[in-house]
């Protein structure tokens, strides 16, 4: 563990002192693997590092991913010490069969002596993690599960789908849509579910999986689907900027060999330039990558597809063009035209505005398109994918 | 003349003839398959330079001579290998030297499909020392891909032998390959029009078979001269008795003289067939002296020298660099080469009557050399063609799209190139919503429309979706007028019409008696009705039907060998057209004709088809944001429908920094998969399905 901080603060000093200026960083986000179990001492090795070549904004959202039964009382209170103001805790279901079907190693004793832990501490801006359409659940299940949620009152809530992925045993065990996992309708009847109760609570659903009470939408996560650039250090992490994105190696080895190469490569050595370069050769994204990136991101937001910034990064004619294509969506529902003042634009006066020639003061006044909820937003990858089939570019 | 010096160094001392004609290209000299151009130049260097070898002395045939055609220049090569391989030729050297007329045999081979045709063929080449050892390759004669395959020939090729006979007399024989299908019969009726003579070989085994049949029919009309060959004797299944009965009691022939053979490695009874086509197969006349009539049997197209033509010469002589006149296409051109297969070609000066060769002319389209037509001299002009000159009437018709709409140039060039070599093959442009832009081709059977389509994709490199193959109906309409129509989509209105017709076929299977009634069954779903039944055998019998063309252009074949576990085997002819009660299906997809899945059926059946359809769209259009209907109508009544639920589901819940490449990938294949989707209104249909739907209407159809 301590010499995995040791090349990651490495990494991140290689990469930050290589920068011209590196701004104050607003947000910043420990998650993937475990981090609840890093030792207090090494997140602090880690954000000392960070404060000392970039600093942190003074309201910076600094968030961590914890698992029930990886922390104590202590842990998470020296954590707060460090700056984490922000927890999202991994409690996926108030099951305890569940649980075990979901191949959680904590069961439900964990999970809420976690939850003291966090209320005992007064945090108060921190997350709760669900996931819907396990094996055998039920909309019963399924509805008791999201109101023990709301009665524990978070900030914020993500609602995950079972992801069965080749290769791992679930893959072996089930199959998508097959008994005892639920079928597609089933599936589209949780979510729906889901979107109906948290909304009644008061919850904003503001991204396709996600819900927050007013003002704790998570930052950090707002910077992904904006399609805004952040820095990503660590085993597999990827970053984005410069126009470029980036995967680091997803073993121990390569990932440290990396990191040689990173510091040789600051220090003027050809060859490891070289080398390091041909990382990133292929990473420059394309103005069609960027375009996509851009759809698909900003359509999982709940504000949508923001079509001035379309019209300004690519031009006039590709926002024509993506109107024209969200036409049939528009009349059936699955989203919606959105003006200035935020009021929706009928569906035929968008419709009329585009079989005229010029774009009219109609189509000029549409600022925003976005999926409606819960309808446009479960059929989200179907849309996309037309969407990116109509895109003129290739 | 270096080159030629070059030769004559390495090769054996030959009394030169002086090369009169120079060959440009090397591909010219190189017989087809031939494994290397080393070989095809000796080949030809032997074979144009008489050579007195021992044991064989040159004869030079008394009576008239037309001796010696122009030898051939050998193109460029540096090291002849001489070996074993030049004896294994001593046999067949002389074979370009010219034999009076009288000396001449033209034959072909009537076998079906399996009963070893090819090997025999082949051990007759060898035998004659036309081919070596070393360089047959089996089954000489089936030169496309496709027909080794499929067993079968397609294209007829031609060979000349030499064969010094028992009485010491050398006979120059010509074999004349023909087509073993019946989509071709009228091609192995030109070819057979072309002999005087046929060997029927068939299988000691297995027995005479339909096809077979219906080929030693077309020989007899012709006049041929009928050898009865029983092949494969040694085989442990082998009844040579009961077969010998059964060609004599079917053919009506007289087998007491039947040659008993078997082509594979020991040859029996090989020496005795060449003997009986000397002794039996009559001599063409010697008209010589007549005005040039030739008989094209084959052509096909070669990119360096236009059409190859192959003809057998009736009346008179052609010389290189003649002008000549195909008399049904009214084109003149002037010969640029003639030779002989042999297999290979091998060029030479002149060919007089009786004679067997190919020509070239620069001749841009087999459509000006179809088969059948006669070849006449511009000069001296016959006063009438040969009969039985046929254009081809194509039966079958389908549409062919590609898949890639990018594709429909290359398509059209693709077909271009196929008709240079196909006249039969017919095509016009048709368009549909759902399919694009492609083609209405016309096929003289379901087996050439397969060849085409695979010749197509396999060598055009081209994805193609085919429609379900169609025939010609023939429409009455009220205001009096006939309308043909192939495809369903032009029928005109029920109103317009007052009946519909569609051809019928003649349709002859022989069987083992146990399967009778499996096909009996098969005939009468397909519509069919009963002509007769007799038993040729004891064990074997002949079912004769008249059905629809339409009912047997989908896999009545392949039922029929699959219910008679490949025992059955059958034979048609057309028979004429006849009224039956016809409609017109449609195939809705949310409202939308699917004009591609249009058929035209019997009333009987629209109900069983419409439900087959509508089930397996079904099944395999994907959901999508909206629901469906799919329905099949004749005319505005829906008898079949299904419906589509719309999609409810399809988001990917987590996306956050390390996702986005990966998710944006699943979304850009999703994107892809919609573009290999064809639209039908708003619905997007996979590409599959339509292949699917397409193929289950080839069967319930």
């Amino acid at each position: 563990m301590g010499s995995y901080v040791t090349t990651l603060c490495k990494e991140i000093t290689s990469t930050l002192s290589q920068l011209p200026q590196a701004s104050p960083l607003k947000t910043l986000f420990f998650g993937g693997g475990t981090p609840s179990l890093l030792p207090p001492q090494y997140l602090s090795r880690i954000v000392d590092t960070l404060d000392q070549h970039c600093g942190f904004q003074c309201d910076a959202e600094i968030s961590m991913e914890m698992d029930p039964g990886t922390f104590d009382k202590q842990t998470l209170k020296q954590f707060l010490g460090l700056g984490v103001n922000r927890v999202s805790l991994g409690v996926q279901s108030f099951n305890e069969d569940f649980l075990k079907a979901c191949g959680r190693s904590h069961g439900l004793q964990d999970v809420y002596e976690a939850l003291d832990i966090i209320t005992g501490l007064n945090v108060s801006n921190w997350s709760l993690d669900l996931i819907s359409s396990l094996p055998h659940q039920t909309l019963e299940h399924w509805e008791e599960c999201l109101r023990e949620a709301i009665g524990l009152s978070p900030a914020h809530v993500s609602v995950y789908d079972l992801q069965i992925e080749e290769g791992t045993k679930f893959g072996v065990w089930y199959k998508p849509g097959h008994h005892p996992l639920p079928d597609e309708d089933k599936s589209a009847s949780f979510y729906r579910l889901a979107s109906s109760l948290l909304r009644e609570a008061g919850y904003e659903h503001y991204e396709i999986s996600n819900y927050a009470k007013p003002g704790f939408q998570c930052r950090h996560n707002m910077v992904y689907w904006k399609n805004q650039p952040y820095y990503g250090f660590g085993l597999g992490a990827t970053s984005y900027f410069n126009g470029k994105r980036f995967s680091r190696p997803r073993k121990l080895k390569g990932y440290a060999d990396f990191v040689e190469l990173c510091i040789n490569q600051s220090s003027d050595n050809f060859s490891a330039n070289e080398e390091y370069l041909s990382f990133y050769s292929n990473t420059v994204e394309s103005v069609e990558d960027r375009v996509c990136d851009t759809i698909m991101l900003s359509l999982r937001l709940a504000s949508g597809l923001n079509l001035n910034e379309l019209s300004k990064n690519f031009g006039h004619e590709l926002r024509v063009h993506i109107c024209k294509s969200f036409l049939p969506f528009i009349n059936s529902g699955h989203a919606v035209a959105v003006d200035s003042k935020f009021k929706t634009v009928p569906p035929d006066t968008f419709s009329t505005a585009l079989s005229e020639q010029s774009a009219s003061k109609v189509l000029k006044d549409v600022i925003f398109i976005r999926l409606t909820d819960p309808d446009g937003f479960l059929l989200s990858n179907e849309i996309i994918s037309s969407l990116f089939t109509d895109l003129p570019i290739k | 003349m270096d080159i030629l010096a070059r030769i004559q160094a390495a090769s054996i001392t030959a009394p030169c003839l002086a090369p009169q004609h120079h060959h440009k290209h090397l591909q010219q000299l190189c017989f087809p398959m031939s494994t290397g151009h080393h070989f095809s130049c000796f080949y030809m260097h032997q074979n144009h330079f008489p050579v007195a070898m021992p044991g064989h002395p040159c004869r030079i045939p008394s009576g008239s001579i037309r001796c010696q055609s122009g030898a051939v220049e050998a193109p460029e090569m540096q090291d002849v290998k001489f070996s074993k391989s030049m004896l294994s030729f001593d046999m067949g050297k002389d074979r370009l030297s010219k034999v009076p007329a009288s000396q001449i045999r033209n034959f072909s081979i009537i076998a079906h499909i399996d009963h070893g045709k090819s090997t025999l063929a082949d051990k007759l080449l060898q035998v004659t020392g036309t081919v070596s050892d070393r360089e047959m390759k089996e089954q000489f004669l089936d030169n496309m891909d496709l027909e080794r395959e499929r067993g079968i020939t397609i294209k007829l090729q031609a060979a000349r032998m030499r064969y010094v006979a028992k009485d010491g007399e050398p006979y120059c024989l010509n074999l004349i390959d023909t087509p073993g299908h019946v989509d071709f019969s009228y091609e192995v009726s030109r070819s057979l029009a072309a002999c005087e003579g046929a060997l029927l070989v068939v299988d000691a085994s297995q027995g005479v078979e339909a096809q077979t049949l219906a080929n030693v029919y077309l020989a007899l009309e012709n006049n041929l001269e009928i050898i009865p060959v029983l092949n494969k004797i040694d085989l442990p299944g082998a009844d040579p008795e009961r077969v010998r009965n059964e060609i004599e009691e079917i053919v009506g022939l007289d087998c007491s003289e039947a040659i008993f053979c078997s082509a594979k490695e020991e040859g029996i009874g090989i020496q005795e067939i060449l003997e009986s086509i000397v002794a039996k197969v009559p001599p063409p006349k010697d008209t010589s002296m007549n005005p040039l009539r030739a008989l094209i049997f084959d052509s096909y197209y070669d990119p360096y020298r236009g059409v190859i033509v192959y003809f057998r010469v009736v009346d008179g002589s052609i010389k290189i660099h003649d002008k000549i006149q195909f008399m049904a296409s009214g084109k003149e051109y002037e010969v640029d080469e003639l030779g002989v297969l042999s297999p290979g070609q091998m060029q030479v000066n002149e060919l007089f009557a009786g004679e067997v060769g190919y020509l070239a002319a620069s001749i841009r389209s087999v459509a000006d050399a179809r088969v059948g037509d006669t070849i006449t001299s511009s000069a001296n002009k016959a006063g009438m063609a040969l009969s039985g000159y046929q254009e081809a009437v194509p039966m079958v018709f389908c549409g062919l799209f590609p898949v890639d709409a990018d594709q429909f140039g290359e398509l059209r060039e693709a077909l271009e190139k196929l008709q240079l070599n196909d006249a039969a093959l017919k095509y016009e442009p048709e368009s549909s919503s759902a399919m694009g832009f492609g083609f209405r081709c016309g096929f003289l059977g379901l087996l050439h429309m397969e060849i085409v389509q695979e010749r197509l994709e396999r060598e055009y490199g081209l994805n193609l979706i085919t429609t379900a193959p169609s025939v010609v109906y023939r429409v009455q309409c009220a205001d009096n007028t006939v309308v043909e129509c192939s495809n369903p989509c032009e029928l005109p209105e029920p109103g317009k019409r007052v009946w519909i017709e569609e051809p019928f076929v003649n349709i002859e299977m022989i069987t083992p008696k146990e399967y009778i009634g499996t096909l009996m069954e098969l005939a009468q779903e397909r519509r069919g009705e009963f002509k007769e039944m007799k038993y040729i055998t004891e064990s074997r019998a002949s079912v004769i039907y008249i059905l629809p063309l339409a009912e047997m252009v989908g896999d009545f074949f392949d039922q029929l060998k699959s219910r008679s576990k490949g025992y059955a085997s059958m034979e048609y002819s057309l028979s004429g057209y006849r009224k039956s009660d016809l409609v017109r299906l449609d195939i809705l997809i949310n409202g939308e004709p699917m004009d591609p899945l249009a058929a035209i059926v019997h009333k009987d059946k629209a109900f069983a088809v419409g439900r087959a359809l509508t089930q397996k769209l079904k099944e395999l259009i994907p959901r999508q944001m909206f629901k469906i209907p799919i329905q099949a109508a004749i005319g505005t009544r829906v008898i079949a429908s299904e419906s589509i639920s719309a999609m409810r589901k399809d988001v990917l819940a987590k996306c956050y920094g390390g996702d986005i490449s990966r998710k944006k990938k699943l979304l850009k294949k999703q994107a892809e998969g919609k573009k290999r989707m064809k639209s039908v209104g708003r619905v997007e249909v996979p590409q599959d399905a339509f292949m699917a739907v397409l193929r289950l209407e080839k069967e319930v159809v």
